[in-house]
């Protein structure tokens, strides 16, 4: 095949020491700036875009690889073990990455998540090596009737998430409607719900909110119930890494994940998110052991959201090297890189930069390796963060979601935006409100307004178009199928009154 | 304490990943640069273009580059017009964009309290159809406009930007009513892009560069520039040529603070010149498909005094402006 | 288990949801219609939104007059309110401070304040620890990314 064998060249080009060190700094700062809630791989590549005058473009380019993929792994350690995430589509590892955490698989979370990112990191860039073309026309098939069918799919995630009472479930939900709709409305210029307050223009940062109703209510929490008699020791369960159960569970999660990442990465409006709630939905749909969500922590709920973030990352990548097509801030910036090295950035690059694009592309398999290298023994470290105590642990997660939130845009608004979260986060705790729909509200209800809207103004009114557009029928079926088909298996079931079989995943 | 609203520029990134350019004694000291966005926009790629060609024509020591994002630069103003007042060697540098977003956002500062310094480049606007658009030219797309403005969906940048405004102009001039003309905003350049490949949209505008390589690779024709005349190595005409009477860039400059002396204007200006006069900023602007349209001083301030009004102008006609 | 009594907590967060669908409601009839093409306006969600806030409002309400939902074991525990005070005034001197005394001094006050509110009362030691951390984030960020988080005189005097 021809893509192997500039494959090949590729890695020539990658395996030099030089570039193999820049990808091994990449990785590292990526995986650091990850870390840090607020900061991500789109503002670290900014920043660093003053490099382009200095190094060759094939290093500069692997460097950026490293911080872009690094950043998906990073992101995903503090969720697990802080529930403070990292970006915003590590918020759903938070979910049950921080309950395995709380009951002591703490280590099994983090493996299954590095492993998982490898997994999908490198399925994912397979697909850029192999799929691009295909991938991306697909892609382009999606206009906004079918991106808010996608939406109206992805909705059906809450049901997921809602907890033990839909209306406490629902009332998150549209709280996150409202927080979504702060600011400037993109279809037609005008300021909503600003309270003239200029910072709020631009709207509130999911992070910020994510951050706020996990990491600060959490906090105020725990110390309103410091006293209770209850205080929390969290322990350490069994082997560090992944028992062979945890191993069987979580395979078909990473690929399943990876399913539903890459190619919604790809799609120009897709991001990252969309594939985390998807995967999580259905894996507790699918996982024989559904009890274990929310409470424990299912570890099925880590390794299919990570692995569908992480091929969302390597699905980015798809459009912008075959069309020049930016369709997330990282790429955008990726781009503007290509540009000040002079080379303009379009559907011929392949063609007209193939040491530059192979290059970088073989940089993406080196960077899972180096990440996994580099992730599976900082476990044993990690994990040893949770044994600080209390006090100390709780203070350090505070002054942390200040740097994030604070040290970015310097603006006390966000600072007494998390704070005031953080209270209602406490209030949702106390009174037994799930917080994730919040999230999931603030995400996908302005996208799916922004898609709506667009439709009917292409389409001059004419709503039909979300029926007659077969692909987007099709979504919608797929969400009623989704919403209604585990009730009407349970009815038809009930009578064998033998649970179903394992039903075998999507794609 | 708007010391702390800093980023400090390139070098600090580049001497801790170890390959610091040495750094070249200078006779003139800091320049200070405010960028009322976010890192990797427009305006701070103008920025560091400026730092960097000032440096190396060692027209400067070194340069700080500050970025305050927001709301097309209306967060950033008020702190340039408050905070950075009696600031010597001193720019902001802002362009169109700012001019539309501040009227828009009824912002309560104006750009006319700084001190306009220079315009320094200028980005002609594109429209563009899909490979398979009946239009073959400007004129085909108008008078499908002029039929029924709405059933001609046209893809561009933020509501209110200037890909908006443009698409104002070109209705204004066409007799077309405004609140029929059917614009699609979308966040990024990358988006609207899409939604052309996807055939999804009748038409796109947004800056040249955006659309020239998928122009080159045949996947969506160039109907028209916004540029005042032919454009070298650009096969298109002008709106103006295709009877269409619209003109317009979407210009950047640079602003120094309000009430900044005759003397300090004048050492800035002569800086700016001094750079825009160099080669290595004639390299900068081709590299980047900028346009270099210089005007400084008076000249300028009278410049963006116009702009302001003519802005304001079409988006009122949008509905965007009181 | 006396199902009818009103479980006053409760009723307050339905009563402040449905005050809060009447923000919402007097926010969005502020949302500027403009004469701009568009089949579906700016208002069209937020008045479904402010239609869903109010109903489940109003949902709570009348479950929290019924009684409420919190779980028992959290009925039980009464919350330490002065450790919730303590953390209160943490995070809004934290706010405050942040400007005037820079980024790391105001983190140290913060790491103490929460380790105090957790019941760790080694109020010098703490701040040694928390104006290190604060450093250390200070610095990692300068150097590495060239991002300054708010330099007071501190950081200022150590080179930042």
């Amino acid at each position: 095949m021809e893509s192997l064998s500039s494959l090949a060249g590729g890695f020539a080009v990658a395996l030099t020491p030089n570039n193999l060190m820049w990808c091994l700094v990449g990785t590292t700062l990526g995986t650091a700036i990850g870390v840090l809630p607020g900061l991500g791989p789109a503002l670290t590549i900014a920043l660093l875009l003053p490099i382009t005058f200095k190094v060759d473009p094939t290093a500069a380019f692997i460097l950026f690889a490293g911080i872009y993929y690094g950043a998906m792994y990073g992101g995903s350690t503090t969720s697990i073990l802080l529930n403070t995430p990292g970006e915003s589509a590590t918020i759903v590892t938070a979910m049950e990455g921080n309950r395995m955490a709380r009951s002591g698989r703490a280590g099994a979370a983090l493996a299954t998540s590095a492993i998982g990112s490898f997994v999908a990191g490198t399925v994912g860039t397979m697909g850029i090596t192999f799929l691009a073309p295909v991938v991306v026309e697909f892609a382009l098939k999606f206009g906004p009737a079918e991106y808010f069918s996608l939406m109206v799919l992805a909705f059906v995630t809450v049901s997921a998430v809602l907890g033990a009472s839909a209306v406490r479930g629902l009332a998150a939900l549209f709280l996150g409607f409202y927080l979504g709709m702060i600011g400037i409305d993109g279809q037609t210029g005008q300021p909503r719900f600003t309270f003239g307050i200029l910072e709020l223009l631009d709207g509130v940062n999911v992070i910020v909110v994510a951050v706020g109703l996990f990491a600060v209510g959490e906090t105020l929490y725990v110390a309103s119930r410091r006293y209770a008699g209850k205080d929390e020791i969290i322990p350490l369960r069994g082997s560090l890494y992944m028992t062979r159960e945890e191993w069987s569970r979580s395979w078909k999660p990473w690929l399943r994940g990876t399913a539903l990442g890459f190619p919604i990465g790809a799609m120009p409006a897709g991001g990252a998110e969309i594939p985390t709630f998807l995967s999580y939905w259905v894996e507790k749909r699918f996982s024989r052991k559904p009890e274990e969500f929310g409470t424990v922590g299912a570890i099925e709920g880590v390794a299919g959201p990570e692995a569908a973030n992480n091929a969302s990352a390597a699905g980015v990548l798809v459009p912008m090297l075959t069309l020049g097509l930016p369709t997330s801030a990282t790429a955008a910036i990726m781009l503007s890189a290509f540009q000040s090295y002079g080379i303009n950035p379009g559907p011929l690059l392949f063609q007209t930069q193939p040491a530059l694009v192979w290059g970088l592309i073989a940089s993406l398999y080196i960077a899972n390796v180096v990440l996994l290298v580099l992730n599976l023994p900082l476990i044993g470290l990690w994990v040893r963060i949770l044994k600080i105590p209390a006090p100390l642990l709780y203070a350090g997660i505070l002054v942390f979601a200040t740097i994030g939130t604070y040290g970015i845009s310097q603006s006390p608004v966000d600072l007494i935006l998390l704070y005031v979260l953080g209270g209602i986060g406490f209030v949702m705790r106390r009174y037994d409100f799930p917080t994730a729909p919040v999230i999931i509200g603030m995400i996908l209800g302005p996208l799916a307004e922004t898609e709506f809207r667009r439709a009917m103004s292409i389409n001059n009114g004419d709503w039909t178009v979300f029926f007659t557009q077969p692909l987007s029928a099709a979504l919608l079926a797929i969400a009623v199928l989704a919403l209604l088909g585990p009730r009407l298996w349970d009815l038809a079931t009930r009578r064998q009154h033998r649970g179903p079989e394992h039903v075998p995943g999507d794609a | 304490m708007i010391d702390r609203r800093q980023f400090l520029a390139a070098g600090a990134a580049a001497s801790v990943l170890g390959f610091a350019g040495a750094g070249h004694a200078q006779s003139v000291d800091q320049l200070q640069l405010f960028v009322p966005a976010a890192p990797g926009g427009g305006w701070d790629q103008t920025a560091r273009a400026i730092e960097l060609v000032m440096r190396g024509e060692k027209l400067i020591g070194t340069a700080q580059i500050t970025n305050v994002p927001g709301a097309g630069g209306a967060v950033g103003l008020p702190q340039f017009v408050g905070q950075w007042r009696n600031r010597p060697n001193a720019m902001m540098v802002a362009g169109m964009v700012m001019v539309g977003a501040l009227i828009a956002n009824k912002s309560p500062v104006k750009l006319a309290q700084t001190t306009p310094i220079a315009r320094l480049t200028g980005e002609f606007l594109a429209v563009v159809v899909p490979a398979q658009s009946p239009f073959k030219t400007a004129k085909d797309m108008v008078d499908a406009m002029k039929a029924d403005a709405s059933k001609v969906p046209v893809a561009g940048g933020s509501a209110g930007g200037s890909d908006h405004i443009l698409l104002g102009m070109i209705g204004k001039a066409a007799g077309v009513t405004p609140s029929k003309l059917n614009y699609i905003p979308y966040a990024g350049g990358g988006q609207a892009l899409a939604a052309l490949l996807g055939n999804q949209v009748a038409a796109g505008i947004s800056g040249y560069g955006e659309f020239a390589e998928q122009v080159k690779a045949g996947k969506l024709r160039l109907l028209a520039i916004s540029a005042d005349k032919r454009q070298e190595g650009i096969d298109a005409p002008t709106l103006k040529e295709s009877g269409v009477d619209v003109e317009l860039f979407n210009w950047r400059g640079v602003f120094a603070p309000p009430g900044a002396s005759e003397e300090q204007k004048k050492t800035l200006v002569s800086l700016v010149e001094k750079m825009a006069a160099s080669s290595a900023w004639q390299e900068e602007l081709k590299k980047r498909d900028w346009t270099g349209i210089l005007l400084t001083g008076d000249a300028y301030a009278k410049f963006v005094a116009e702009e302001n009004a003519r802005i304001e102008a079409i988006l009122k006609d949008l509905g965007l402006a009181a | 288990m006396d199902r009818m009594r009103i479980a006053l907590p409760e009723a307050f967060i339905g009563l402040g949801t449905l005050a809060f669908a009447g923000l919402v409601l007097w926010q969005t009839e502020q949302i500027p219609v403009s004469p701009l093409y568009a089949k579906v306006g700016p208002r069209v969600l937020p008045y479904i939104t402010t239609g869903g806030i109010a109903l489940l409002g109003a949902l709570l309400l009348w479950r929290g007059l019924r009684g409420g939902w919190q779980p028992e074991e959290e009925k039980e525990v009464a919350p330490d309110w002065r450790a919730v005070a303590v953390l209160t005034v943490a995070l809004v001197a934290n706010v405050t401070l942040i400007g005037p005394l820079g980024f790391s001094l105001a983190s140290t006050i913060l790491f103490v304040l929460v380790a105090y509110a957790f019941g760790d009362r080694h109020v010098v030691r703490n701040a040694g620890i928390g104006l290190v951390l604060a450093l250390l984030a200070y610095f990692g960020f300068a150097r590495t990314l060239g991002v300054n988080i708010g330099a007071g005189f501190l950081e200022n005097l150590l080179g930042g």
